[in-house]
């Protein structure tokens, strides 16, 4: 079993027996050759494989990522079916948008009919070549996918290039970010599906199995990935908290996840024992999307930040990257160079680092080492500040009934995991500085390689039941039913039928369906019309929960 | 500093009973169209959580009877949740704000023997009394009241208080609950002319309603120019919903949004849960935070024009009320209210949420320095033995404060009384202790 996580400076791979950790090694990453990077990194883990059969691989790569933030892919057109409400042209896509008649309201019910001269008439403004994609997005397709579905049967008669519909991708509501998930999903689904198709040939016979890994922490099969390969961005954060939860011995049902890199440093808070994930969806590039994503905030500070010095308010570190650090040959001086004149890391040459501190010390009237205590200092400031103001977002999110206002979620930690590089340095102190206790996980600078092979396959649903119309919807399978007997079907019933359709997606997927299917949410609501009960409405959101993959390691 | 700060507080786990028009489903359709359209997440707006009004906050408006235990923790968070609006504004994180929360207010008086209208406290009431705690008694304060019924409870707040102008557009009370809201309503002796009414017939819609904004409202608010405009936005004047006969439309509230550019909006009425408040509550975000309105619309069923003869009779109606603004200077108040020392009130009160009946006695002293100080009895079906209360204006003069507090304590020590209370919004109920 292997896992390799592809991030913006390093490629980090990790081969497991069983929870061994048996090799884990690092390579630089070239962001001009994806390809090559990972192909290095897997060769190198491959020298360790004994085995006969082929190895299984799990793969968090950064190239829907890069696809996005660079503004590549195929040219991808969208046709939206908006109906009365918030003027599309009012909210400036950075992309041009057909509008279509019809509309379906908040209940799934057709309140306009599609067009269907409209509909024809779009051939004449459609591409449909093989390289072109599309997306089909309508409000409250969620609700009743109907219209998106008879879109397409029309649409793909004469279209060759990819299509993607809005309903099929999350059971949020949100038209707008419903519009950008499946517009961006459109655009990079065949540059996806071309990186993995080439990248499983050159592999041949040596890999087998290989799963990708999703900004909600689970992984997905290539066949799944080339339908909805907009789930696989940002899977670097959520692959190094998946490592931390396969490392941690943390009991505690609250903690935070700090994960600190060279560049920034990402915090995540798990609650209850389940990692938060994002309200609507993952924000990439300035893009909103409904992407099921792990709650994760990233911010300006590393071991290898730039660090200023003010008279008026001291010293400053980050936003922006310094470079190597002193201590390891670079030019500028570093947090790392700090620990290391302090003799907090081994990290290079300490003798370098000390002085380098010296010398700027000296430029400005101060004590070369009193400079770096000052600098990890105001490391440590701005790391709690961050953390306080993650917990303050975290605090703010909305609350719709009395019991919650009464006796508001504890989110707030009881403890402090840390992983990455400098994360011995100054997790420790972060966390004496809250005072709780703290964590460093073991093999803290690979632990994201370990969380990418240790990461398991998650699949959720959306059911939603108006018993008054009689139906039953799940936007993710594309299916909208009939309540046999609405009169019965209580919130239990729906929970009953959500499990059940949980594990019929996730088998219908190719996953191993026979994990705890959970309750993530869940609202169920009396129908009232002129006094007298007409029927219920349930919602009920599930996820199916992988067992947590253990792996082996000296804790610090 | 975002365009709109939004309170959105659905209480989706409380309902008056389980069928009553103010139950837990009444801003579901609301909240999924504000989601689907994306609203909570669009730069303009940001959300807030609201929270519990303290006993402080409530007191300083309210008498409530027989003790704050009657009073749902439902109604505090409706209370704190507008006040929690009010301050986004006042500590500048928001230009404006929209309390879109519930349970509703406009129809609780200054005193509470329980629920009326489906209303316990006044939620804009407490709010405007906040942002006077917060900015000093001289903030002049306008409420326009929009929703179909007339704002009674606000009105009965504010009636003898010159640093609020009270305006309610309403379906005429001689078709609707609670029956009052009549041009002749003009206030108390220390705020005369700063109630004013603006009665519909049924009927009425976007045309009249913008024609009333366009032909009083406005005017009446130029010429007053208060520091803050709070919208009493009760959504039950549309047409397709089921206790009014009012033919408003979710286009014409967005308008009249951006007509009368509120500073503070806070949700009153309004029981079409699903044709008409998704809609409504879309536009009003829209046109508070200055976005694109053009678009929204009722996806089922249309409004029918408004007749002529509906136009006309709102054309005078309005001509009634500007004659009446225009006027009150020079009315003689010696006519309206007497030449005695007291200006005597007695009136009998229904809650029909809570089948109670109150009847109140009320004493104005009639001071030409300040709006005067209040003496009031009352009692009611629940609370049977007569409760006494001496109310203090924000701006008491000396003599005022002097003979009212003279009359509290020999009330208190009279014993006749089960309860006497004091309320001295400037200074706070201890300030009899000092």
């Amino acid at each position: 079993m292997a896992g390799i996580d592809v991030g913006g400076t390093n490629t980090d791979a990790v081969l497991l027996r069983g929870a061994e950790v048996e090799a884990l090694v690092k390579v630089p990453t070239d962001p001009k050759d994806l390809l090559g990077s990972t192909a290095l990194a897997l060769e190198k883990v491959l020298e360790h494989y004994k085995e006969d059969q082929p190895l299984k691989l799990h793969l968090s790569t950064t190239l829907s990522t890069n696809l996005i933030v660079e503004g590549r892919g195929a040219p991808t057109q969208v046709v939206a079916v908006p109906g009365p409400g918030v003027n599309l042209k009012s909210l400036n896509f950075s992309f041009p948008i057909i509008e279509l008649d019809g509309y379906i309201d908040h209940r799934g019910r057709e309140a306009a009919p599609l067009n269907l001269d409209q509909v024809r008439g779009l051939k004449q403004v459609l591409g449909g070549t093989e390289g072109e994609a599309l997306a089909i997005v309508g409000k409250f397709s969620q609700r009743n996918p109907g219209h998106e579905q008879r879109l397409r049967d029309e649409i793909s008669q004469w279209y060759n290039g990819i299509i993607t519909l809005g309903h099929r991708l999350s059971g949020r509501a949100n038209f707008p970010r419903r519009i950008v998930t499946a517009y961006l999903n459109s655009r990079i689904a065949r540059h996806q599906l071309d990186f993995l198709r080439v990248w499983r040939e050159v592999q041949g016979s040596a890999v087998g199995e290989i799963l990708i890994l999703k900004a909600d922490g689970g992984t997905m099969t290539l066949d799944a990935c080339a339908e909805r390969p907009i789930e696989s961005i940002l899977s670097g954060p959520a692959a190094s908290i998946m490592g931390v939860k396969a490392l941690t011995q943390c009991t505690e049902a609250n903690y935070l996840i700090v994960d600190i890199g060279g560049t920034t440093t990402d915090l995540a808070a798990v609650v209850g024992g389940e990692v938060l994930f994002e309200r609507d969806g993952a924000t990439i590039s300035g893009y909103r999307t409904l992407v099921p994503a792990i709650l994760a905030r990233s911010f300006g500070l590393g071991g290898d930040s730039r660090i200023r010095y003010e008279k008026s308010s001291g010293v400053i570190i980050g936003p922006e990257r310094a470079g190597t650090p002193v201590c390891l040959g670079g030019e500028h001086l570093t947090p790392t160079d700090a620990a290391a004149a302090l003799g907090l890391a081994q990290v290079g040459s300490a003798e370098a680092a000390r002085q380098g501190w010296q010398a700027w010390g000296e430029s400005l009237g101060i004590d070369g080492d009193a400079l770096a205590k000052e600098v990890f200092q105001a490391f440590l400031r701005q790391l709690r500040e961050a953390v306080e103001a993650f917990y303050a977002e975290l605090e703010n999110m909305p609350l719709y009934t009395i019991r919650e206002v009464l006796d508001p979620p504890d989110l707030r930690p009881r403890a402090v995991v840390g992983l990455g590089a400098p994360a011995p340095v100054f997790v420790p102190a972060l966390a004496e500085s809250m005072n709780l206790s703290w964590e460093v996980v073991p093999y803290w600078a690979g632990a994201n390689a370990i969380g990418a092979a240790a990461a398991r396959a998650t699949a959720g649903i959306t059911l939603q039941a108006d018993t008054q119309l009689g139906k039953v919807t799940v936007p993710e399978m594309g299916w909208r039913g009939e309540i046999q007997r609405p009169l019965f079907f209580d919130l239990g019933k729906a929970r009953e039928l959500a499990e059940e359709k949980t594990r019929e997606h996730a088998g219908s997927l190719g996953y191993d369906a026979s994990g705890e299917v959970y309750i993530v949410e869940e609202e169920s609501f009396q129908m009232v019309r002129g006094f007298r009960t007409v029927g219920q409405t349930h919602l009920v959101r599930t996820q199916l929960r992988p067992e947590v993959f253990k792996v082996r390691g000296e804790a610090k | 500093m975002t365009e709109v700060g939004l309170v959105f507080f659905p209480a989706f786990d409380w309902a008056i009973s389980p069928d009553h028009p103010e139950r837990q489903e009444r801003l579901l359709y609301t909240r999924d169209q504000i989601q689907e359209e994306g609203l909570f997440d669009h730069p303009a707006i940001r959300e807030y959580r609201p929270r519990l009004a303290s006993d402080e906050e409530i007191l300083r408006t309210h008498v409530v009877l027989p003790s704050l235990e009657t009073v749902t923790e439902s109604h505090r968070i409706a209370a704190g949740g507008t006040i929690a609006a009010a301050d986004l504004v006042l500590d500048g994180l928001a230009k404006r704000s929209f309390a879109l929360l519930r349970p509703p207010g406009h129809h609780a008086n200054r005193f509470v023997h329980g629920s009326r209208g489906f209303c316990t406290l006044n939620n804009e009431a407490i709010m405007v009394d906040h942002l006077r705690s917060r900015l000093g008694p001289d903030v002049k304060i306008a409420i326009v009241d929009t929703d179909a019924h007339h704002g009674d409870g606000t009105q009965d707040i504010f009636y003898n208080d010159p640093g609020v102008l009270h305006i309610s557009l309403h379906q005429d009370g001689r078709t609707l609950y609670p029956g009052t809201g009549f041009i002749t309503e003009r206030g108390g002796p220390g705020a005369y002319g700063q109630t004013v009414n603006i009665p519909l017939p049924p009927g009425t819609g976007d045309e009249g309603m913008l024609l009333a904004m366009e032909r009083v409202v406005l005017p009446i608010l130029r010429d007053w120019q208060p520091d803050w405009i709070i919208n009493a936005a009760g959504q039950d004047n549309h047409f397709s919903d089921p206790i009014t006969n009012m033919g408003f439309s979710a286009q014409g509230y967005a308008r009249l949004t951006e007509m009368l550019r509120p500073d503070i909006v806070v949700l009153e009425g309004g029981y079409s849960i699903e044709s008409a408040l998704p809609y409504i509550n879309v536009g009003l975000l829209l046109a508070l935070a200055g976005l694109d309105y053009s678009k929204v619309q009722e996806p089922h069923g249309r409004r029918e024009p408004q007749p002529r003869a509906i136009t006309d009779q709102v054309a005078r109606i309005c001509g009634e009320v500007a004659e009446l603004w225009e006027r009150r200077s020079e009315e003689d108040l010696g006519k309206v209210f007497g030449e005695a020392e007291f200006f005597e009130r007695r009136r009998q009160i229904y809650y029909d949420t809570d089948n109670i009946y109150e009847s109140q006695q009320e004493y104005i002293r009639l001071c030409r320095a300040c709006p005067g100080w209040r003496a009031v009895y009352t009692q009611s079906t629940r609370v049977r033995q007569v409760a006494a209360a001496v109310l203090l204006p924000w701006k008491p003069c000396p003599s005022c404060r002097q003979e009212a507090e003279g009359q509290y304590r020999q009330l208190a020590a009279e014993g006749r009384f089960q309860q006497v209370v004091w309320q001295d919004p400037a200074r706070g109920r201890e300030s009899l202790k000092e």
